[in-house]
């Protein structure tokens, strides 16, 4: 059903698992599909509700994957009926998009991941692209039959990095990238002075971390840069290789999911975690070192 | 010298809430807010210019407020972010011009008003958005409080 010339550019980009991504043409050409559920994730929570893809569904990262009371990701049973309420199966192709350049699309799919869901795309260029080409957007809201969804296991030792990993991380010397910006990497106040520093009670970064804008990974057309331009960005100029075990952060492990998927499947690293602890627990830990 | 006593900021001037409409013309009024900013804009002769949000995040707001002596006459915002941020900017605006601008009033809101301006599940969806408005209005405000008294010791 794919149209070929579409699929072609992506294919053409190099990426190490090109099928993680689909373009805004392949989604227009499954809206009709049962096998697969567009899920559109922002950070702008009133986005679908002013315009969506015909048929998509919201998955929202702070009320629907995120636990109301202890800081975690919901639990197995949750995450089950959270996928049945969406008419989400075991077997269905979830296609993820969303504002900010796919951002919160790249978390809601690593959260996916944790619960080892087989089937998850990005669309390339987000929200923005297919707005930007005109295609249909609508404001109903689709109901679909709950589905089937076994109890998954999450797993979360092979994506997800917790603070004592990423404290014996640091005293390995194991590489770390920041993917916020370089004034937040800095500890430099950005001029918000009522504003506590990215929530937390220091500004700075973990010593050792090198400084990759999570931004760096994408085009003016909000898709993301060929393999070879991601290649001299995170491996030439920042020193990651692909053979590093690499834990990512930011400020609550939302931007750092974006580079998690570009380091695993666009450049095909098998060691990338990320910490979603980030700044906000790494700046307010007690004597916890940091670096400015 | 206030008005107001505890709590009772939400109910003594009955604003326009948007929190209670349907939620088809609630979402209206909030896109609509969104679109089309209530007192947007700098103030030149702003007694007070007080910057608040999450640049990581995207959302910004800059509240500009004016006064003459202990009185309120003007209150202004500009920003840029999400739509939850940006509209709660324009409907809290809104409603403190519509009351007679009174600062006492502002001190005593809470997230609960936030709630009744824009609805429990937005609030609930994106409490940092919501309230970034009123808690950067509450610091310009106090902000303003401590340069009056500051002139007041020195005069």
């Amino acid at each position: 059903m794919a149209r070929p010339a579409e699929e072609a550019v992506i294919a053409q980009k190099g990426y190490a698992v090109p099928e993680a991504l689909v373009s805004t043409e392949w989604v227009a050409q499954h809206l009709e599909d049962p096998s697969v559920r567009v899920v559109e994730s922002d950070e702008d929570v009133l986005l679908y509700d002013m315009g969506h893809i015909p048929g998509a569904v919201k998955i929202d990262w702070h009320t629907d994957l995120q636990d109301p009371v202890v800081r975690d990701y919901i639990d197995p049973q949750r995450f089950a009926a959270l996928a049945s309420s969406r008419g989400i199966s075991r077997d269905t192709t979830v296609v993820f998009y969303g504002d900010k350049n796919n951002w919160w699309a790249c978390y809601a799919f690593w959260a996916f991941k944790l619960f080892g869901h087989p089937d998850c795309r990005i669309m390339d260029g987000g929200r923005k692209k297919w707005e930007a080409e005109g295609r249909p957007m609508t404001r109903d809201v689709p109901s679909y039959a709950p589905a089937s969804y076994p109890v998954p296991r999450r797993e979360d030792a092979p994506i997800r990095a917790f603070r004592q990993d990423v404290e014996a991380h640091v005293r390995a010397g194991r590489p770390l990238v920041d993917v916020r910006s370089p004034q937040e990497y800095r500890g430099e106040l950005l001029h918000m002075p009522d504003y506590p520093q990215e929530g937390a009670l220091r500004g700075g970064h973990i010593p050792g971390a090198r400084n990759v804008p999570w931004v760096m990974a994408i085009q003016e057309d909000g898709t993301f840069k060929p393999a070879d331009a991601l290649r001299a960005i995170y491996q030439e100029q920042a020193g990651l290789s692909p053979q590093d075990d690499i834990v990512a952060y930011c400020r609550i492990g939302e931007r750092s999911a974006h580079t998690w998927f570009v380091l695993t499947y666009l450049l095909g690293y098998p060691r990338v975690r990320n910490y979603d602890g980030s700044w906000t627990e790494w700046g307010n830990l007690v004597r916890a070192p940091i670096e400015r | 010298m206030s008005t107001v006593t505890p709590g009772e900021g939400c109910t003594a001037h009955r604003p326009p809430v948007a929190g209670k409409l349907d939620p088809e013309t609630r979402l209206q009024v909030v896109t609509d807010h969104y679109q089309n900013p209530r007192h947007f804009g700098a103030l030149p002769e702003a007694t007070v210019v007080l910057p608040g949000g999450n640049p990581g995040c995207g959302d910004v707001v800059v509240i500009y407020l004016r006064a003459e002596g202990e009185r309120l006459v003007d209150v202004k915002y500009e920003g840029q972010g999400c739509t939850v941020s940006q509209a709660a900017a324009s409907l809290l605006l809104e409603h403190l011009h519509a009351t007679g601008l009174d600062p006492d009033a502002v001190l005593a809101m809470d997230y609960r008003f936030m709630e009744e301006l824009l609805g429990n599940d937005l609030v609930r969806a994106r409490p940092r958005c919501a309230t970034l408005a009123l808690g950067t209005l509450k610091s310009a405000i106090q902000a303003w409080r401590r340069k009056l008294r500051a002139g007041t010791h020195q005069g």
